[in-house]
């Protein structure tokens, strides 16, 4: 692709990108890379202070095409090289955990990260590329012009009105200006979930002890069964020195469940299981954030004349149950979006539906095709027996198959058959099963 | 519990100016105040004696779980001044 056409100078930039997290930080590397001038905004006074995640940056092809030896420069925790889950019944847990040789390796599959410190070196990697970075800048409305066409932002403070042909925005979850531009739709509590999140401070060789980890390896552990009635799960993750550990609820549940967020976090904490983890480890800090979790329904047109919206803005974000795809979506959408401004400026119309090829470059990349394949899984992700009848009910099927008590044994197949009686309907398992099993 | 040590725990440049505004005339009628359980830094509170919600936006998190769960559109929200408000370290 060739850089864009030194051109008449009406707007000091290209393009204005609104938010300096993962997706706009990759849109505004991608474009200054290619030699447009790029202005990156983000409200925060550093970029990555407003971020908060789970966190695990799974392998990510984006980072890589983007910043040359990416998993060597960039600022990352442990690689992943085991994906545990447990479900948490009453009075049982049981655990699954996933390891792959191949995990050990590099290219890593997965890797923890701050995002603090991560967004930080991103962005600074679009300003080494020539892109200008502005914090502390809020972008309060978008600029139009009478043919409606977006034609720059507003922003709080001296600069004002600041005009470019493109703006691509990644201003987060809630985003306001993709809303004001007619785009996302109104918010919906039953398409969103909050994320509580403390960090402890255990030690490299602690967590390597207590995690049963060498090196740098790391690992992920999901908990079903731990929120209370509220839909939503609890997740460990450990970085190099530090255990995150948080809970994810579906909004639309919490709010009828009338149960706080943080005090769900603390019985979760609470947990044996947990507690032994992190014993006598100190709580450094604790942080929020919401997700969208609607799925492919969710995700709005993505463009109209002058405006894209990239990452978390444009919901692209999905989970199936066992993964959680976010960081990746956001960083492949904001590469794809400057790819799409650059071929747009290179002819001089950035107006009509000059970018509408974003949405097509979109639903070609994988990031639309895995939100098309796991397009159930937010209905699945709404059956309340998944998080307490389904955790109980594979509880008590083990603890009999584990337990003697001196007579003798009924075979698996009677003791499933009589917990699953008393959990209600066979038909209705069935269904589930085949909801979950078609959701992915 | 964790919100009780807050200001501990998390970095804030506060800005005097709130970036939340609620209509109070709303929450009187209000049937389950969403915001004063949901809220992941315990910004709201519902004041039995006097009668109405007591919010402080110090220690808010900004994440827009009020702007939210408020179905009777009391919270007008927008983000604190740029560089104010939360500043998270690692997380
Ligand atoms: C609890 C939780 C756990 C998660 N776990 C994972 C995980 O393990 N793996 C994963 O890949 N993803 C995970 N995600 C999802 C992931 O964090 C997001 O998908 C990702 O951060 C989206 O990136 P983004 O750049 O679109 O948005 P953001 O990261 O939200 O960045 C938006 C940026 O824009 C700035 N901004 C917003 N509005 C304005 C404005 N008006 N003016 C200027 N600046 C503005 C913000 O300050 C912010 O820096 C998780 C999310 C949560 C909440
Ligand atoms: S939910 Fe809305 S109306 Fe109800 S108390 Fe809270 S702010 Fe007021
Ligand atoms: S934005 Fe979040 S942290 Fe701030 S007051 Fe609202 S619910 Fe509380």
């Amino acid at each position: 692709m060739k850089a864009p056409e030194p051109r008449a100078r009406s707007a000091p930039f290209d393009a204005v990108v609104v938010g300096a997290g993962p997706a706009g930080a990759s849109a505004a590397l991608c474009m200054a890379q290619r030699g447009a001038s790029v202005l990156l905004l983000e409200r925060g006074a550093t970029a990555g202070s407003k971020s908060m995640f789970g966190g695990m940056l799974p392998y990510c092809p984006a980072a890589e095409r983007l910043v040359p030896g990416f998993w060597d420069e960039a600022p990352w925790e442990r690689h992943v090289v085991r994906r545990s889950l447990s479900l948490i019944g009453e009075g049982t847990s049981t655990t699954m955990s996933f390891e792959a040789d191949s995990f050990d390796s590099p290219p890593y599959a997965g890797v923890t990260v701050f995002r603090p410190l991560f967004d930080r070196w991103l962005a600074e990697q679009a300003c080494k590329a020539g892109a200008t970075l502005l914090t502390g800048v809020v972008a309060r409305e978008l600029l139009k012009d009478q043919a409606d066409r977006v034609v720059g932002v507003v922003v709080d403070g001296p600069q004002g009105q600041i005009r470019a042909p493109v703006v691509i925005a990644c201003d987060g979850v809630l985003s306001f200006l993709a809303e004001q531009a007619g785009l996302r739709r109104a918010f919906n509590t039953s398409q969103m979930a909050l994320g509580v999140k403390a960090l402890f401070h255990v030690g490299e060789r602690e967590i390597n002890r207590r995690f049963d980890l060498v090196r740098r390896q790391g690992t992920t552990w999901e908990f079903l069964g731990v929120t209370e009635g509220v839909r939503g799960g609890g997740f460990l993750y450990t970085q190099l020195e530090t255990v995150s550990a948080g809970l994810v609820l579906h909004l639309d549940s919490l709010q009828s469940r009338g149960l706080a967020p943080y005090e769900i976090l603390e019985r979760f904490l609470a947990r044996p299981l947990v507690a032994g983890l992190l014993r006598g480890a100190r709580l450094v800090e604790y942080s929020a954030h919401l997700l969208p979790e609607g799925g492919v329904q969710m995700v709005p047109r993505l463009s109209r004349a002058g405006l894209m919206i990239a990452g978390d803005a444009a919901a692209l974000c999905y989970t199936n149950g066992l993964i959680q795809e976010g960081m990746n979506l956001a960083m492949t959408s904001g590469l794809l979006a400057g790819e799409t401004a650059l071929e747009a400026l290179g002819t001089n119309d950035t107006g009509g539906d000059s970018l509408a090829s974003y949405d097509d470059r979109l639903k070609e990349s994988f990031v639309l095709r895995d939100m098309a394949t796991y397009g159930r899984a937010p209905e699945m992700m709404r059956n309340e027996r998944l998080y307490s009848v389904y955790p109980t009910l594979v509880g008590q099927i083990l603890q009999r198959m584990y337990a003697s008590d001196g007579n003798p044994r009924p075979s698996v197949r009677a003791i499933a058959r009589q917990e699953l009686k008393g959990q209600g309907s066979l038909p209705r398992l069935a269904r589930d099963l085949w909801e979950g099993v078609r959701a992915i | 519990m964790i919100t009780d040590i807050l200001f501990n725990l998390v970095s804030y440049r506060i800005d005097e100016e709130p970036h939340i505004r609620v209509d109070q005339a709303k929450c009187a009628s209000c049937a389950n105040r969403a915001c004063t359980f949901a809220c992941p830094a315990r910004c709201y509170e519902w004041n039995q004696g006097r009668g109405q919600l007591d919010f402080a936006h110090e220690a808010c998190l900004e994440c827009g779980t009020c702007l939210l769960v408020c179905e009777a559109g009391a919270v007008t929200w927008h983000y604190p001044r740029g560089g104010c408000g939360v500043r998270y370290r690692l997380t």
